[in-house]
């Protein structure tokens, strides 16, 4: 076989290589162009026209969209919602979620089985969570019959602003604590023991050793399940929709149940790509923000 | 001599029976704040179970009832009364959407992988970094033009626009590309000298390795999908298509007094789930904590 021979097989076979590789490659290709791209530059058409999915020709308004949706009260609860969500949930389900994380490692036994255990809420259809949440809360069931018979109280638990948000609140919590839990698990378990006994030695006692100690070593556990527990307060649907439809008085109405209700109830593609879009605009600035205290905190602690 | 040294010996044994006592003493504590926490988790699912069999008279009005019928699931098996709805076909639906898609998700989760990390070629690495934006990029904001593409490509209403849109997970490709980045390269050498073709490197060889991986991704894909709400109820309006989960959202008002069967569907909903996941849950533990670092 001559050089030149074997050049060309050589260039053959990295050919070859490069049409196999796009090959394995093109369903990934395939779907991001019909499902990424083409929606995402057809999104940045859609915000500027007006289009009920009726007729036929969407006609180009230019920023209406944005004027009218910046001065919606709708949109607006929307924002403020989203915030009152986040202030409330955050903290509760930090608690939670460290709370279990820390019975799980030190537990002596049954480990995975109590780990499972509180993972097992995440698994819930939030159908069917809500439906239970509604079968307790609703007037005159299980848990208004109890309040009634202890104390002879009644509470329409979903039909105040404050109980429903916190209903809502409460199950979110609920649900993901356990699987915020097994972030803290990893974190708490690659902390070396050496550091405890140290501190033990100089007489730290556990309450110290947990504020000084576990906490600040478990910093990009908290890192990870803040950045996941923000995005989620921006993207509640399931639970408002069914559980309390947005209210009473828009007191839980979120970002995706006004997107839903533009684009899907009201078929405005148009003024709903646009809710949608300055939603992912607040979503990626607050995140921003709070990553920015976050790590501002987590230097402090050397990280 | 000995006996001091004996003495020390059982001051330490002591010491290392104290040390034990001591040591369940806090564990039984930290079980009698395990337990009941447990309890706590479990308790809506304990509801759901004793109210899809509660008597008709008693659902949604006890904690606990007292008499127990099995016409809920007979509503739902038999299609029940006047208010007949496909339960038992949106259960099937239900279990066509996510197997399709669940399968799809992981092997096509695991040949993208496979390319972007094994194989060599041009423009690798612009589509590695390409997939990490997509998976920040908010999905909220293609939404309604996904839904567009859905509804004129004359996909609407049927399974396929269930499927088709779901038929790929990034973060399956971006797990199985991390993974298979770990496999020792020679591997993969011996098995082209054997004459394997690349894909059946992937499915005979990979794959294999990958399994504790791939029980991860599959439970995690496969529980999403069984449990999405939005998407399916947007482009499925037909109630004999749309899957369980859909169907369960939409009887939410119009049942009324019919509260029992929705608790009944509401366990056939949840038990495949709860029950795929209590057969893998040996080895979940450590599986999630590798896929969530």
């Amino acid at each position: 076989m001559s050089v030149q021979a074997a050049e060309q097989w050589k260039k053959r076979r990295s050919w070859a290589k490069e049409i196999q590789g796009w090959l394995f490659t093109s369903p990934y290709l395939i779907f991001t162009i019909i499902f990424f791209l083409i929606p995402l530059v057809w999104s940045i058409f859609l915000v500027f026209q007006n289009w009920n999915l009726i007729s036929p020709h969407p006609t180009f308004i230019g920023l209406k969209n944005f004027q009218e949706a910046l001065a919606s009260p709708r949109v607006w609860q929307a924002f403020f919602v989203s915030y009152k969500f986040l202030i409330l949930f955050i903290p509760l389900v930090m608690a939670a979620s460290i709370g279990l994380a820390l019975i799980v490692h030190s537990i002596p036994r049954f480990k995975s089985l109590f780990a499972v255990g509180f993972f097992l809420p995440y698994l819930a259809s939030g159908v069917v969570s809500t439906l239970v949440v509604q079968g307790i809360l609703s007037y005159d069931g299980p848990f208004n019959a109890t309040l009634r018979s202890l104390f002879g109280v009644s509470i329409d638990w979903l039909n105040n602003g404050w109980t429903a948000t916190l209903v809502i609140v409460l199950l979110m919590v609920w649900k993901f604590s356990g699987y915020y839990a097994l972030i803290f698990l990893s974190g708490l378990q690659g902390i070396p023991d050496e550091i405890y006994e140290a501190a033990s030695i100089d007489g730290a006692n556990a309450w110290v050793r947990f504020w000084r100690i576990t906490l600040p070593m478990l910093y990009p556990a908290f890192y990870t399940v803040l950045i996941l527990a923000v995005g989620l307060m921006f993207s509640i649907f399931t639970e408002p929709f069914l559980l309390t439809k947005g209210g009473p008085n828009m007191a839980t109405q979120t970002w995706q149940l006004e997107i839903y209700y533009q684009a899907f109830n009201q078929f405005r593609s148009g003024y709903g790509a646009t809710v949608a879009l300055i939603n992912a605009v607040v979503t990626l600035v607050s995140i921003v923000i709070i990553r920015r205290i976050v790590e501002a905190w987590g230097r402090r602690y050397g990280w | 001599m000995a006996q001091t040294q004996s003495q020390q010996a059982a001051v330490l044994q002591g010491q290392k029976t104290r040390q034990r006592s001591g040591r369940r003493v806090k564990g039984l504590w930290l079980y009698v704040l395990a337990v009941p926490l447990l309890v706590v988790m479990a308790f809506p699912y304990l509801f759901l179970i004793l109210q899809s069999f509660a008597s008709w008279d008693q659902v949604n009005r006890t904690f606990l009832p007292t008499s127990f019928t099995l016409r809920s699931y007979q509503w739902i098996f038999n299609g029940g009364g006047y208010l007949a709805q496909p339960w038992l076909q949106a259960l099937l639906n239900s279990i066509l959407v996510t197997a399709v898609d669940s399968i799809c998700m992981v092997a096509l989760g695991a040949i993208v992988g496979y390319a972007l990390s094994v194989m060599e070629f041009r423009g690798k690495k612009l589509i590695n970094n390409f997939i990490l934006f997509q998976m920040f990029y908010p999905g909220i904001i293609l939404l309604v033009p996904t839904f567009l593409i859905i509804r004129y490509s004359g996909f609407y209403n049927t399974y396929w626009a269930m499927i088709i849109p779901k038929m790929m997970s990034l973060w399956a490709v971006f797990m199985y590309t991390g993974f298979f980045r770990s496999v020792s390269p020679e591997v993969i050498e011996a098995a082209r000298l054997d004459g394997a073709s690349e894909l059946q490197i992937v499915f005979r060889i990979m794959m294999p390795m990958a399994r504790s991986i791939t029980t991860i991704i599959f439970l995690f894909v496969s529980m999403e999908r069984w449990t999405d709400l939005m998407w399916d109820l947007i482009v499925v309006k037909d109630a004999s298509r749309q899957t369980l989960n859909v169907l369960l959202s939409t009887m939410f008002g119009p049942y009324g007094t019919y509260q029992g069967p929705l608790y009944a569907a509401g366990v056939i909903l949840t038990l495949p789930v709860l029950l795929l996941f209590i057969a893998f849950s040996r080895n979940f533990v450590k599986g999630v904590q590798l896929v969530l670092r």
